[in-house]
């Protein structure tokens, strides 16, 4: 049975086999270690099995638990319900010792879905697992266990289904691996770190998330996704930059809501890079672009600033830039009161002092606000950072100047590789029979 | 080792962003004085002969109705850019053309010569090519220096009653500085300009049309003239006409007006056909409509309209001027060589056939 | 995979705008303009089905690597530097008609040289990236662009200002011969698949060109967009008197509703992004030709660091670029404009006619 399990299942480190004999019988069994509760297997199988106080066949027979499996086509479906097979004397018996994480997992907190699965992954790797195994139960799952640090030796699992993973990846993957140069790894995000390997990186290349759901469906898609003990986070790669944009939640919604939310994130995107930098340009380049309503508006509410507008841009970019850092890092509890002073007192009186234009604090608040839309948060972490070479450039160069910046920050992004995938490309229709662009040069 | 090439390719960037530090065209908005209103009037003075006002808008930060304030400015010079450099000494902050959207050419200035005033708008790049043009009556500064009691905010009142997010009148006739000036250099298609009036310093009056040939006005169209010029060049915005039934006054309301015009050649005399097809609804009867047939009365009101527009454009004709483009229609119908000469020989002696299909649609919400 | 060949296409096609081709058809107008746009798309449709024809017999393979399988060293040498010097200048030329422009509608003030410096810096840097960064680059940049493009030909081709009199007035001048200016004017809307000469590295084996009937009839309808909407805008005879004929056209449409009134702001941005996007491609392409000559050179399509090569040769276009606009004023880049369209048509064809009889060659038993 052994063998033949072997055959089923992809390599995994969970796949426990073991051959038993205690002096009179011997036994095998099988099951997958993440799925199962290993107590139970002990309470139920091993320690009945070495006391042998009853001749261990018996126990199988008599016990309403352990059920004949007649059809060797079921042993897949089982061991990845949870189910413990036993071969004693040729006869195969199933075993239910499945260990269901439910209410003991945690919340999921920095990707939250109104309606999708709301557990998140856990901090134990077997957990974690075990969350993956019971969402994508599929035998070519392929689990590989690493260790890097040389202090802190965390355990690593990588995870891919072997089907569909892309082999040049997963190579560029297991050798980074194992060449981490580093003695203390705990966070998912430092582990990315040391994976991509580039000191000055934009953006990230690689996903960081705590939803089991999104890894599944990545891992059905040919990524390979690694656990880190300690961390609830697992890192998906390769990624690219539109799965970044792209909360969960948008394949539980309805169609073209979740088509318009996708847009609503790309355009917000654009405004929080480009309007502090375009609220200079226009102010002090061309006021000719503003309709003459809101020239006007502005050019009156400005009227009292004794500052060029990029100095007003710096003065509310800075206000709320530590607003949105204390907010995170006070205390849940104080944090609210931080957003509510800076937020709503700080803003009307920097603009009633004079300080700054009215215009000026809708532009911070709409830059802040559609910041935040962007679903995972490494990458609106990055966004934040590009407003300011932006405004560098409006400074000197005005309209044209955020123009070139906006084209060089796609240049950039069209380098980028993620693990030798390109990040920022929009996947067509591909005819298999012809093959990618670039296919060429690989082969 | 990182390659060196990049980091130079960067301190390179850097050193040329430090180079046009300073005065690279930073000026903040309110450090910039907008020009609302340009008008161009002449001076009568040999030696300077335009004048130029222009009408600098006083931001405020209330947009009320009547709360617009305004500073006038006006020079005379030897020439407009000319002047506008010597208007730079009059104020305190650097004036910017690129709200300005009203241009107002002088009556006397319109009677004598454009050309230059046009060539120095479509030179300057910061003068919107949507810009819109009109001919101030008795001269620009007095239309310029209105004060509407409505308007919200400097400028506004006049953009509003050439803009099509304003009023919609039949009388007047928008045109912007890219149309005025393919109609100046096109062959075969002249140009018209809106007359604007003073109403009494509260508002403005724009019910009158210049035609005007290639340099300067030759006939001005009356309110009436001006809106059936406005439905004969297809520039129709709702508007209305009136007839006679059997003594009665009626007056229908016109939604749709299509016209075009043909060209045709018959024993070499040139007809110049112009079809006409409206639908209206009537809007004024003296008499109930009840039950009775109302061919007899679409019959009547096209052959007065046949009447009219024909008279009207045998008027444009004697003026020798085109401004619906008959000439350029013949150009396009007939190439080859000298074909232009010929077209300025029929164009004269050319007679009109307006052909009218007046429906009426409805007769309001009453019979 | 047609869709990369499609925008290899398009964003030249597009860019003819850049390139003075409306302006030197405008002053043909009435000398055979009109003639040259009904037969380029002939001339095109010709060299296009030639070359990918013959190119996709050498599958993954650039114009070096053709060339040095075939002939001596000297004249691939050779055929490469001049093909190089041809991209250059074309994408210089368009730099600096930007540089220009923006000199003269966004940052008046500003001196033209710094602008021509951002523009020729960003596009260089660009352009050092790999062969298959700045396919992807395009794509992105089409796809960002060209329907703001649809959307103000739609606006100006709705418009009740386009006068369609003027327009047949031009168009009744179809019988006049077309000068040579004016048909290598027409032709340049074609001319996109010859970056195949390089982007050709980047298809795959069984790549097959499909849809090869569209080209012809989506660059006619380019070509007379380009040629008839300012003239139905600024008339028969206006048209003449205007340099930058697209943006002024641009400028005469105003968005009523629109969160930017003013068509012409947008019209530039637009054009500023294809303008970067057309000098990357012709630079990245004229460095990866001189990179060919270097027999150590393997080709690459992606490789993961940029070679120091790489860097050197932009250096010298960047540098060749300003010299370029400080001694050339903007009336001698227009002849020099012309001269380059005509000797490009002339290069063009006997490029394809090259490729194709090598291809032919490469079928025949030996």
């Amino acid at each position: 049975m052994i063998e033949r399990i072997k055959l089923l299942f992809a390599e995994a480190v969970d796949v426990k086999t073991a051959l038993l004999s205690n002096g009179e019988a011997s036994i095998e069994i099988a099951y997958l270690s993440s799925l199962c509760k290993e107590d139970k297997i002990n309470n139920c199988i091993m320690v009945p099995f070495t006391k042998a106080e009853i001749p261990f066949s018996r126990h199988l027979e008599t016990n309403p638990e352990y059920e004949q499996v007649e059809d060797p086509a079921k042993w897949q479906d089982m061991l990845l319900r949870g189910y413990v097979l036993i071969q004693s004397h040729s006869i195969i018996y199933s075993f239910l010792a499945s260990d269901v994480i439910s209410s003991d997992g945690s919340l999921t907190q920095v990707e939250s879905a109104i309606q999708g699965p709301q557990l998140a992954l856990s901090e134990d790797l077997n957990k974690s697992l075990n969350l993956i195994r019971s969402m994508y139960p599929s035998p070519e799952l392929c689990v590989e266990q690493y260790t890097v640090g040389y202090e802190s030796r965390t355990p690593l699992y990588i995870l891919f289904d072997q089907r569909h993973v892309d082999s040049m990846v997963l190579d560029n993957v297991r050798s980074k691996l194992t060449s981490i140069n580093a003695d203390i790894v705990h966070a998912a995000g430092e582990l990315e770190k040391l994976l991509v390997g580039k000191r000055l990186h934009l953006f990230p290349t690689v996903l960081i998330t705590e939803r089991p759901d999104r890894i599944s469906r990545s891992i059905g898609k040919g990524k390979v996704v690694v656990l880190i003990k300690g961390s609830m986070f697992a890192l998906i790669l390769p990624a690219t930059f539109f799965e970044f944009m792209h909360a969960i939640e948008d394949n539980y919604e309805a169609f073209w809501m979740t088509r318009f939310l996708i847009f609503l994130r790309f355009a917000s995107i654009v405004l929080t890079i480009t309007l502090p930098a375009l609220y200079i340009a226009v102010v002090s380049y061309n006021p000719e672009l503003f309709r003459v309503q809101l020239a006007f508006s502005i050019a009156a509410s400005r009227s009292a600033v004794p500052y060029p507008s990029f100095i007003e841009v710096f003065i509310m970019l800075f206000m709320i830039e530590t607003l949105i850092e204390a907010s995170i890092r006070l205390p849940r509890y104080i944090g609210s009161t931080a957003t509510t002073v800076g937020g709503l007192i700080l803003g009307q009186a920097a603009q009633q002092a004079g300080l700054v234009s009215s215009i000026m604090i809708i532009v911070t608040s709409v830059v802040a606000i559609s910041n935040f839309v962007i679903p995972i948060n490494s990458m609106s972490f990055a966004i934040r950072f590009l407003k300011y070479p932006l405004i560098g450039a409006a400074i000197f160069f005005g309209l044209s100047g955020i123009a070139v910046g906006v084209f060089l920050y796609i240049v950039y992004l069209c380098n980028l590789r993620s693990f030798g995938k390109p990040y920022f490309r929009l996947h067509g229709k591909l005819n298999p029979a012809e093959g990618d662009i670039g296919g060429a040069d690989i082969k | 080792m990182r390659p060196i090439a990049p980091i130079i390719l960067k301190l390179a960037l850097a050193l040329l962003l430090l180079v046009p530090v300073g005065g690279c065209g930073f000026k903040d908005i309110d450090k910039r004085f907008f020009v609302v209103g340009t008008g161009i009037d002449l001076s009568g003075n040999e030696e300077k002969p335009y004048r130029l006002t222009i009408q600098l808008a006083i931001p405020s930060p209330k947009i009320e109705p009547g709360t617009s304030k305004f500073q006038y400015e006006t020079i005379d010079a030897i020439s407009i850019a000319e002047g506008l450099r010597m208007l730079k000494a009059y104020v305190d902050k650097e004036l910017d053309f690129g709200h300005c959207r009203i241009f107002i050419i002088g009556e006397s200035l319109a009677r004598k010569n454009i050309t230059s005033v046009l060539d120095w708008m479509v030179r300057r790049r910061d003068i919107q090519l949507v810009a819109n043009m009109a001919i101030g009556k008795p001269d620009a500064a007095s239309v310029l220096k209105i004060k509407p009691i409505s308007e919200q905010y400097p400028g506004n009142a006049l953009l509003l009653s050439f803009g099509a997010d304003g009023t919609e009148s039949s009388y007047n006739y928008a045109e912007s500085l890219s149309g005025f000036s393919r109609r100046l250099t096109e062959k075969g298609l002249d140009p018209a300009l809106a007359i604007v009036k003073g109403d009494k310093n509260k508002g403005y009056i724009i019910n009158e049309i210049a035609l005007m040939d290639k340099q300067k006005i030759k006939l001005v169209l009356s309110p009436d003239e001006a809106q059936m010029f406005n439905q004969l060049a297809s520039r129709f915005t709702k508007s209305s006409m009136h007839g006679i039934y059997r003594h009665d006054g009626i007056v229908v309301a016109i939604n749709q007006l299509h016209s075009r015009f043909r060209i045709e050649n018959q024993d070499a005399q040139h007809l110049i056909k112009v079809n006409i097809r409206m639908k209206t609804v009537i809007e004024e009867s003296s008499s109930s409509l009840m039950e009775k047939d109302l061919k007899p009365v679409e019959a009547k009101l096209e052959k007065s309209y046949e009447a009219e527009a024909t008279k009207l454009l045998a008027k444009i004709q004697k003026a020798n001027v085109d401004p619906l483009g008959f000439g350029l229609r013949y150009l396009a119908m007939n190439p080859g060589e000298g074909s232009w000469d010929n077209w300025q020989r029929i164009y004269p002696d050319a007679s009109f056939k307006v052909n009218v299909r007046l429906i009426i649609e409805g007769t309001g919400l009453i019979w | 995979m047609n869709r990369y060949f499609f925008y290899l296409f398009l964003f030249v096609a597009l860019m003819n705008i850049m390139i003075f081709v409306p302006h030197i058809l405008n002053d043909n107008r009435f000398d055979g303009s009109v003639a040259a746009i009904l037969i380029s798309p002939i001339f095109g449709s010709i060299m296009i089905y030639m070359f990918t024809n013959a190119l996709s017999r050498f599958p993954g393979q650039g114009l070096p690597e053709i060339f040095s399988q075939y002939f001596p060293r000297w004249f691939t040498t050779a055929y490469m530097i001049f093909y190089a010097m041809m991209y250059w200048f074309s994408s210089t030329v368009v730099a600096m008609a930007f540089a220009v422009l923006i000199n003269r509608f966004f940052n008046p003030d500003a001196n033209v040289l710094i602008i021509m410096s951002i523009i020729v810096l960003a596009s260089g840097y660009a352009a050092t990236r790999s062969t298959l960064t700045v396919m992807l680059l395009i794509e992105i940049i089409i796809i960002l662009n060209v329907p703001i493009i649809l959307f103000i030909i739609f606006k100006m081709v709705t418009s009740p200002q386009l006068n369609l009199d003027s327009i047949h007035v031009v168009a009744n001048y179809v019988w006049h011969w077309p000068s040579l200016a004016s048909l290598a004017a027409a032709t340049f809307i074609f001319t996109g698949y010859i970056n195949l000469s390089l982007f050709n590295r980047l298809f795959p084996p069984n790549f097959r060109f499909k849809f090869l009937w569209m080209y012809p009839i989506l660059g006619l309808i380019i070509l007379l967009v380009t040629f008839f909407v300012p003239i139905g805008f600024h008339g028969s005879q206006g048209t003449a008197q205007y340099i930058y004929l697209w943006t002024i056209t641009a400028d005469s449409l105003m968005m009523q509703y629109g969160f930017i009134e003013r068509v012409m702001f947008l019209f530039l941005i637009v054009f500023l992004n294809l303008s970067l996007v057309y000098t990357t491609a012709a630079w990245h392409q004229a460095m990866e030709f001189l990179k060919g000559c270097m027999p150590s050179m393997k080709p690459e399509t992606d490789s993961p660091k940029a070679p120091i090569s790489n860097y050197v040769i932009l250096g010298i276009f960047t540098m060749a670029s300003i010299l370029y606009m400080v001694m050339v004023n903007e009336n001698m880049n227009l002849a020099i404009t012309t001269a380059w369209l005509i000797i490009r048509m002339f290069t063009e064809v006997a490029t394809v006619a090259t490729v194709f009889i090598l291809s032919r060659r490469r079928l025949m038993p030996r």
